[in-house]
């Protein structure tokens, strides 16, 4: 096995004609939504994406089939939402489909748009993604001129408009309803659930959010079939993931693997193992928010859904950050935790409030003004975040911040026990960095 | 109907209720809350109001769940506790505690919740709390102390939903989260002070009220508004005879929870410098003993027309209709006291009890109309509130004529009465007023008289017609005036007594 097997999804990465319509065209692009829109009902599609087992690559991975069924039947109006919010920490995965492969991506919303009958799609694109909205929108446009899109699209009589929308620079939009909302032009923050967006979403309708990569994988369950996407993955796993991977690896960047991979193997041969000098200590598998697993735990775990789960992580978002030897994880934890205390939209208190006191708690430990006693307020903390908000974002910031301290608590003591780290030096002087 | 089980209690409650409501009946009390408000959208943010669902992995607010039969539910057990206590410290991490200088100590809701549900040690070590804008004008009535805002947004909520002016926001995110309103503008609507109500902490309080009274120092008194026809319930807060402020009480048939800014300031009047304090005749004071006999003399002598007004009660302009006995009555002035209706509660009318007028069948008249009544009235004229003698031509007919007022305030009419009578003004009596629905609704006292003032209808039992056979209490006046109007007086509902057909209210909650 070996990272060239493996192109359903990352067929064009890396060229530099692939965004072009000629180029997917030629290459069999728009075929799926051809058989689709010539005998296919709704109903069709849909059965066969969740007969495919395609779990929702955003990080969640809910099927994505039976989350097109939760549409009430007979809704005059549904709307239909790609997520590129891509900002989750260590994933850069649906920036590559967009900017190597964007017909891919609109022609699997398109089908996807069909098959939970609605006539309106966006895709919402990270702000700080500027030149992949100009990417999108170009290829849209192609898509418009080709008859793709808009009225009557291939004659089928199905009409699909589509808006490229660019976000304004802020995780929690990445949140289905958070997304919704920042769209409707209101501030970008979660709604409670219910009512779950697929009942009542963007201006009180049905709405389907689906992840790009989600998205881009339809078009090869429609041309293939669901046999030939099982024939990767595992069964409760099936198909092929995209993997960004970061760290001081010797070949970082992004994958697509068949899921239930073993890590080893695709730590060994795929990334070729560590940079000369350095050592694996731990790995964030699916992006910042799942726990982290040290080396020897992760050596042991394949990568698919079920086996990380067993090991106490997820797989998320397949945002993969490699973390060395060298890196002091206090550190990397103080990163992490100003990240989330700067991204909490500040709505629900256990996550406003939460996310500001694990980083100065964790800014006081590297400062070496910590007590023994906060190694178990950080847990008090935790235990009054977890499970208590509106949506994940407190679990977000908890799971990392729980994990780093159990997997690696003696260098958080050891910050305690002495005023320099009994661990690898930092790279940055302690205190100087007001992360 | 569904069936569910409360903390180990079996309660019934219709479909669709709210898990909040349906714990609240349960437990015979509210869960922890800042955020749920039943006039307000569910916003589901302060996660306070937490409870096992049994069946359910996490735990579930209970303002954003609807019941379902068969549900176990628990919210006092060590978990459900457990919740509400954590989350209630991350309301305290960075609250600045300064309750000794906050006007909202003794009614709010961070203290209340922290005997009920806190009550532990202080975890927070952080010498450097979230720092915020304090003591913020934000505009004309209420001031904003950000440190001290638990972002419940129910004032957000409440500029958006109920008064649809929306000037309020909240800001920033994380723990920089703040309200506030945009560059230029104010919170400037005739129902800001209900933010303040609704404010479940010292957050906004009333620029008014702020730094006036302790309010443990408070007594309340449940009284009606009688700034306009609608007629919002309220309670009055006082303290030694004196008014501090007027507050909303829920009254889903009238006004839900709210009521407006310019009713709140009516109780200034009570203690206005202007007051008529003593009996008063050509300029000098006289004891009720010496206004007693001069009434008498006047009365005596004939009276030929009698004046009510709108301001009066029922009570007292049915006495004042039988005191008349037979000689002609007017309701008062007709084009008096109006001004701007708005869309929510402040009524075109700014009298509390025109409906009343027109139960007793007492018309009301144009000032031309006045005057030429008076000017026709063979004797006195006694006339009962009001400020008749604000219009020109009313003043010029009662120039030289034998007037009776019996009013609280040294106005036109009272300059120019041959003898002037200081009555009770509406915090000083009790009295049923009849709101724009027709709704019988109860005043209540909550002073004490100012001056030598007297509760207008033991003013009006000293009139020949009514001297002989007077009420002894009011009691017995209402137990009269409902004999002959066909109501039952002395028993009005909580809600108010509504005739059948009244009108339907045009706000009423969530009723």
């Amino acid at each position: 096995m070996s990272p060239n097997d493996y192109r359903m999804l990352s067929a064009r990465f890396g060229r530099n004609d692939g965004h072009k319509l000629a180029v997917y065209e030629a290459e069999g692009g728009y075929r799926a939504l051809r058989t689709v829109l010539s005998g296919m009902k709704p109903v069709d599609v849909r059965e066969q994406v969740k007969a495919a087992g395609l779990r929702g690559r955003g990080g969640a991975g809910f099927p994505t089939g039976v989350k097109w069924g939760f549409v009430p039947e007979g809704a005059d109006q549904v709307y239909f939402f790609v997520n590129a919010d891509e900002s989750e920490p260590g994933t850069f995965k649906d920036r590559y489909l967009l900017d190597y492969d964007p017909h891919q991506t609109i022609e699997g919303t398109i089908i996807s748009s069909y098959a939970v009958r609605s006539n309106l799609a966006f895709i919402y694109i990270r702000g700080e993604f500027g030149w992949l909205v100009d990417r999108v929108q170009k290829a849209v446009d192609e898509a418009y001129a080709a008859g793709y899109l808009g009225k009557n699209i291939l004659g089928s009589g199905y009409d699909l408009e589509m808006i490229v929308h660019k976000g304004a620079g802020a995780y929690i939009c990445g949140e289905e309803t958070g997304l919704i909302n920042s769209v409707a032009g209101r501030k970008g923050q979660p709604s409670i659930k219910p009512p779950f967006p697929a009942v009542s979403g963007f201006l009180g309708k049905p709405t389907i959010i689906n992840n790009v990569e989600s998205v881009a994988s339809v078009p090869f369950i429609i041309n293939d079939g669901v046999e030939a996407y099982r024939r990767n993955g595992t069964e409760k796993s099936p198909g092929t993931k995209l993997f960004s991977v970061s760290g001081p690896v010797k070949r970082p960047g992004v994958y697509e693997i068949p899921l239930g991979l073993p890590f080893r193997d695709f730590f060994n041969d795929w990334l070729g193992g560590m940079v000369e000098g350095e050592k694996l200590k731990a790995v964030i598998v699916g992006g910042s928010s799942v726990p982290v697993l040290p080396a020897e735990e992760i050596m042991n775990c394949n990568l698919d859904y079920e086996s990380l789960g067993q090991a106490g992580t997820m797989l998320g978002s397949g945002g993969m950050i490699i973390i060395p030897e060298s890196s002091d994880m206090v550190e990397l934890i103080q990163v992490l935790m100003h990240f989330y205390f700067d991204e909490s939209c500040g709505q629900c208190t256990p996550c406003r409030e939460g996310t500001g006191w694990l980083h100065k708690i964790v800014k006081r430990l590297r400062k070496g003004e910590g007590t023994p006693e906060d190694l178990a307020l950080i847990e008090h903390v935790c235990a009054g975040m977890a499970g208590l908000t509106i949506c994940p974002l407190a679990d977000a910031a908890v799971m990392p911040m729980r994990s780093f301290l159990a997997k690696f608590r003696p260098e958080f003591e050891a910050l305690i026990q002495e005023t320099a780290p009994a661990g690898p030096q930092s790279r940055w002087p302690r205190g100087e960095r007001e992360n | 109907m569904a069936k569910l089980t409360i903390d180990g209690k079996e309660i019934e409650v219709a479909d669709g209720t709210r898990l909040f409501d349906a714990c609240t009946l349960a437990r015979g009390e509210a869960l922890p809350h800042f955020c749920y408000h039943p006039d307000l959208s569910v916003a589901g943010v302060c996660r306070l109001c937490q409870v096992e669902v049994e069946g359910m992995p996490k735990l579930t607010i209970a303002c954003n769940t609807t019941v379902r039969d068969g549900m176990v539910v628990h919210t006092k057990n060590e978990r459900v506790r457990k919740a509400a206590q954590q989350v209630l410290e991350m309301h305290l991490i960075n609250h600045p505690v300064d309750c000794p200088i906050c006007d909202q100590a003794g009614e709010c809701g961070l203290q209340n919740q922290y005997m009920e549900y806190g009550l532990y040690d202080s975890e927070v070590e952080e010498a450097d709390k979230v720092n915020k804008k304090k003591a913020q004008v934000i505009g004309p009535q209420v001031i904003l102390d950000k440190e001290r805002c638990v972002l419940c947004s129910r004032c957000v909520r409440f500029c958006n939903e109920v008064t649809g002016t929306g000037e309020l926001g909240i800001y920033n995110r994380g723990d920089r989260a703040e309200i506030g309103t945009a560059p230029g503008i104010e919170l400037d609507n005739n129902y800001s002070l209900n933010t303040v109500d609704i404010c479940p902490v010292g957050a906004l309080t009333s620029r008014d009220f702020r730094f006036q009274k302790r309010v443990w120092m408070l007594k309340s008194t449940e009284s009606i508004c009688t700034g306009c026809a609608t007629g919002c319930n309220v309670r009055i807060d006082h303290e030694a005879g004196r008014i501090y402020r007027l507050k909303p009480r829920r009254n889903a048939e009238v006004n839900g929870a709210w009521m407006c800014d310019k009713g709140r300031m009516t109780y200034k009047g009570v203690h206005d410098e202007k007051r008529l304090l003593s009996p008063a005749a050509g300029g000098e004071r006289l004891t009720w003993a010496d206004a007693g006999q001069k009434l008498a003399a006047i009365a005596g002598a004939g009276v030929g027309l009698y004046v009510g007004s709108a301001h009066q009660t029922l009570e007292e302009l049915w006495l004042l209709r039988r005191a008349a006995a037979g000689a002609p009555v007017s309701g008062g002035l007709a084009n008096a006291d109006r001004g701007q209706a708005d869309a929510l509660l402040l009524d075109a009318d700014r009298t509390p009890n025109r409906a009343g007028l027109s139960l007793l069948g007492v018309g009301e008249d144009e000032p031309a109309q006045l005057a030429e009544r008076i000017r026709k009235a063979q004797g006195a004229v006694v006339i009962l509130g009001g400020d008749p003698a604000a219009e020109p031509a009313v003043a010029e007919a009662l120039g030289g004529r034998t007037v009776v007022y019996v009013g609280t305030h040294r106005n036109a009419t009272a300059q120019l009465a041959t003898l002037a009578l200081p009555g009770a003004t509406w915090a000083e009596k009790a009295g049923i007023m009849v709101n724009r629905q027709g709704r019988l609704q109860e005043l209540r006292q909550a002073v004490a008289r100012a001056g030598d003032a007297r509760e207008d209808w033991r003013i009006l039992a000293e009139l020949p017609a009514v001297r002989g056979d007077a009420p002894a209490s009011l009691r017995a006046l209402r137990q009269a005036a409902g004999a002959d109007l066909g109501l039952d007086l002395t028993n009005l509902p909580a809600s108010g007594l509504a005739p059948a057909g009244a009108a339907a209210p045009k706000t009423g909650g969530d009723a």
